[in-house]
């Protein structure tokens, strides 16, 4: 969308793209928001398990391995020693003891001759002392169990993990079965701790690579979903433009594709009926042309006979027989009165076909309007304001077909006086035509322009066509330019009459060559 | 001129050309009627016709070409009967020559009044002659010459002439021309006054592309000059 654009607009417009794409309902969020989601639950319960079973799995093995050593150790060395040992021994077996392959720290404790006790410490590690061991572990030592089938010996070995100083220790203790000392052991877990510090590393690392990745692959399936979609959606739009015969291409067997087949089939069903419901509209319409070209000979050759027999009715009374006279009456309004639907039908399809063209010519607005209105001997019942001078180029007929029909309608609707105002706007002309009848009722304003539109199915026919305003509006048009109804709050119904000054232009853009005026004009130049 | 007019009506429907005939007869003209254009154009050259009224759509040839064959040799009024008020119908009809069309459903009396219209157009009126450059309107013999060649003009194209050069210089508005000439009230067609000056022009103008004495005043209408 932004291919023609560059520069810092484009890249605003990119911006703009993606967040407009990253709407927090938009399906690409919400399909990257749930890859993630599962992404990471997989990838923090693969790693909580995983880092949980190395754990203990060093933690155990290195635990099993010292405390072996340590249990060993107790009774090589320290089950040696006398039942009361010096503070030297104890010292030099505790240093003998910590020297074994584990590398911890020994501290034995004994009791005197005298029965104070004595310590010994392998001095490893300074200040391993009584005070180190936790008072639970050194009760539970020094626990004396009874010895059964199960029990073998009195004393157990016991262990626990403590952290001093953020430093995890493992820390044990136990006593020489038979009498001897106790003794404790040190084991700092630095090591594994270290080991097992790095491992939950990687794995919150593996975790955010398995994000990132899920991201990135949510988006491609988001896009590969999407674009469909986005397909589907603009083919949508442009069906709903009415270019009907858009398509989708349908490429796979996936429920995407499916979908563009409905569309496409569904678009298909709409081009046809509509094809169809214009083919029918199109017959209708050209129906009744040819049904008024049809009508029009006929009533050419009636016409020209009902003039005869108006003439006679005319002539002088007595010529004709009174109990025809009514029925050659009748014959003749009649005859005038289908002429005149005949004329506006075929008037009315003439717009509906489009072959309506305007034949312009520069005239005076006020004297168009006073010779519409003296022609049909109006004089009286119009008041007419309007100063000449005004001038317009249009097509001096429809202008006439207009006001006729709007100030014929104003007059057999509100009566007489019926005003007409002409007033300039801009480059329009403005023409108001007011009666001082009722007005129309608000229900009606709307269809007012309608063709055949009677205000109540029960209203009497009235002595138009039905066609009158439907066809001043269709002329307004043709020029540019348009008729409003409305209520004036003084009472009255006010018609509104907007025309270009020039409808040239528009006849031109119609592609209109029969326009003599103007093609002689642009052709013609004289020199 | 005969003091009874005399018509040719081309119309092919039965019905029209009757009640035509018997609502023009009863208007006091003389009216030959011929149902086809081939007939018409016999009937023509035998009866020598005042005004032919012409209907457009013929079996055969149609009126247009009948209008065209009559131009090439008579300058005699003639008026279209269209039943399709088509422009095109119009502009073509007004192109191969016609001086005026009625568009059916025709009243007897709308036809009558332009059937005399037309037929004025050919009574002189005054004694003067005038010079245009190379065009001599003689309004007593009522001719026209250009470098002392007898023109062929209509009575409409004539007529037109005189209205023109009754106030050279002046330009007259399509509308007026209309009145004038056509005596057509004002909702007249001003597609008949263009049409006949570009015939005029065809005859009276050296160069009818780019003419100097039949002028277009933009906006107005036309005006006849002398050519400088």
């Amino acid at each position: 969308m932004t291919k023609t654009q560059g520069g810092v607009r484009g890249w605003f417009a990119a911006r703009k793209g993606v967040w407009s794409r990253l709407r927090f309902t938009s399906l690409r969020l919400r399909l990257v928001v749930v890859f993630g989601l599962v992404a990471l639950t997989a990838a923090v319960s693969a790693s909580g398990i995983a880092y949980w079973l190395n754990r203990e799995a060093v933690l155990t093995r290195t635990q099993d391995a010292v405390l072996r050593d340590f249990e060993q150790e107790m009774q090589n060395r320290a089950g040696l020693l006398p039942e009361t040992p010096t503070q030297d021994e104890l010292q030099h077996t505790a240093g003998q003891m910590a020297n074994s392959s584990q590398r911890f720290s020994v501290l034995l404790v004994a009791d005197n001759a005298d029965g104070t006790p004595a310590y010994g410490s392998s001095g490893g590690l300074d200040g391993f002392t009584l005070a180190d061991v936790p008072a639970s572990l050194r009760t539970a030592v020094n626990e004396k169990q009874p010895v059964n089938s199960t029990n073998k010996s009195e004393y157990h070995l016991y262990w626990q993990r403590i952290v001093e100083d953020d430093q995890p220790y493992l820390i044990a203790g136990t006593r020489v079965n038979g009498g001897g000392p106790t003794g404790y052991m040190l084991k700092s877990l630095e090591q594994e701790a270290k080991d097992l510090n790095s491992l939950a590393w990687s794995l919150g690392i593996a975790t955010g690579l398995a994000l990132i990745g899920s991201a990135l692959l949510a988006q491609a399936a988001a896009t590969t979903v999407l674009k469909p979609v986005q397909r589907l959606g603009a083919a949508a739009r442009r069906l709903g433009e009415g270019k009907l015969d858009t398509r989708l291409r349908v490429s796979g067997t996936d429920e995407l594709a499916d979908l563009s087949r409905t569309f496409n089939n569904a678009a298909e069903a709409l081009e046809k009926r509509v094809d169809d419901m214009a083919a029918r509209d199109e017959a209708s319409r050209r129906f009744v042309a040819d049904m008024s070209h049809e009508l029009r000979t006929p009533l050419t050759a009636i016409t020209a006979v009902t003039e005869v027999l108006e003439e006679e009715l005319e002539a002088e009374t007595g010529s004709m027989d009174p109990m025809i006279e009514p029925a050659v009456r009748l014959v003749v309004s009649e005859t005038r009165r289908l002429n005149d639907l005949v004329e506006n039908l075929m008037e009315v399809t003439r717009f509906d076909a489009g072959t309506a063209r305007l034949v312009l010519d520069d005239v005076d607005v006020a004297d168009q309007i006073t010779a519409c209105i003296d022609a049909r001997a109006w004089l009286d019942a119009v008041d007419l304001d309007a100063e000449r001078g005004i001038m317009a180029r249009l097509d001096p007929r429809r202008l006439d077909v207009i006001l006729a029909n709007l100030i014929g309608n104003a007059l057999k609707h509100g009566g007489s006086p019926v005003r007409v105002t002409i007033r300039e706007a801009d480059d329009s002309v403005v023409i108001e035509v007011r009666d001082h009848g009722p007005g129309i009722p608000e229900d009606v304003l709307p269809h007012v322009f309608d063709r055949f539109y009677k205000a109540s199915a029960s209203r009497p026919r009235s002595e138009g066509s039905g066609l009158g305003l439907s066809i001043a509006l269709e002329n307004a048009h043709i020029h540019g330019g348009e008729i409003t109804a409305a209520n004036s709050p003084e009472g009255g119904a006010v018609f509104t009459l907007h025309l270009p000054r020039d409808a040239s232009k528009l006849a031109e853009e119609d592609g209109n060559e029969n326009d003599g005026t103007g093609a002689d004009d642009t052709k013609k130049g004289d020199a | 001129m005969t003091p009874v007019p005399s018509l040719l009506l081309i119309e092919d429907d039965d019905a029209i050309r009757t009640a035509l005939e018997l609502s023009l007869t009863r208007q006091g003209h003389r009216v030959a009627t011929a149902a086809t254009g081939e007939d018409g154009l016999k009937l023509l050259r035998e009866q020598r016709p005042d005004l032919i009224v012409l209907d457009v759509m013929l079996p055969g040839i149609d009126g247009f070409e009948v209008c065209r064959r009559i131009r090439r040799t008579d300058q005699l009024p003639i008026i279209l009967l269209t039943a399709r008020s088509d422009d095109i119908d119009v502009v073509v009809g007004l192109e191969s020559g016609a001086d005026d069309y009625v568009v059916k459903p025709v009243q007897g009396r709308v036809l009558d009044a332009r059937i005399r219209a037309v037929l004025r157009r050919g009574e002189r009126e005054s004694n003067d002659a005038a010079t245009f450059g190379s065009l001599v309107i003689d309004r007593a013999a009522m001719t026209v010459t250009k470098n002392g060649e007898d023109l062929q003009l209509t009575p409409t194209e004539l007529r037109l002439l005189l209205e023109l050069s009754r106030r050279p210089g002046q330009a007259l508005s399509r509308q007026q021309l209309l009145r004038l000439v056509w005596e057509h009230d004002y909702l007249g067609d001003s597609r008949l006054v263009d049409a006949c000056v570009q015939r005029l022009r065809a005859k009276v103008e050296d160069v009818p592309s780019s003419p100097t004495l039949i002028r277009t005043v933009r906006g107005v209408g036309y005006r006849l000059d002398t050519p400088q």
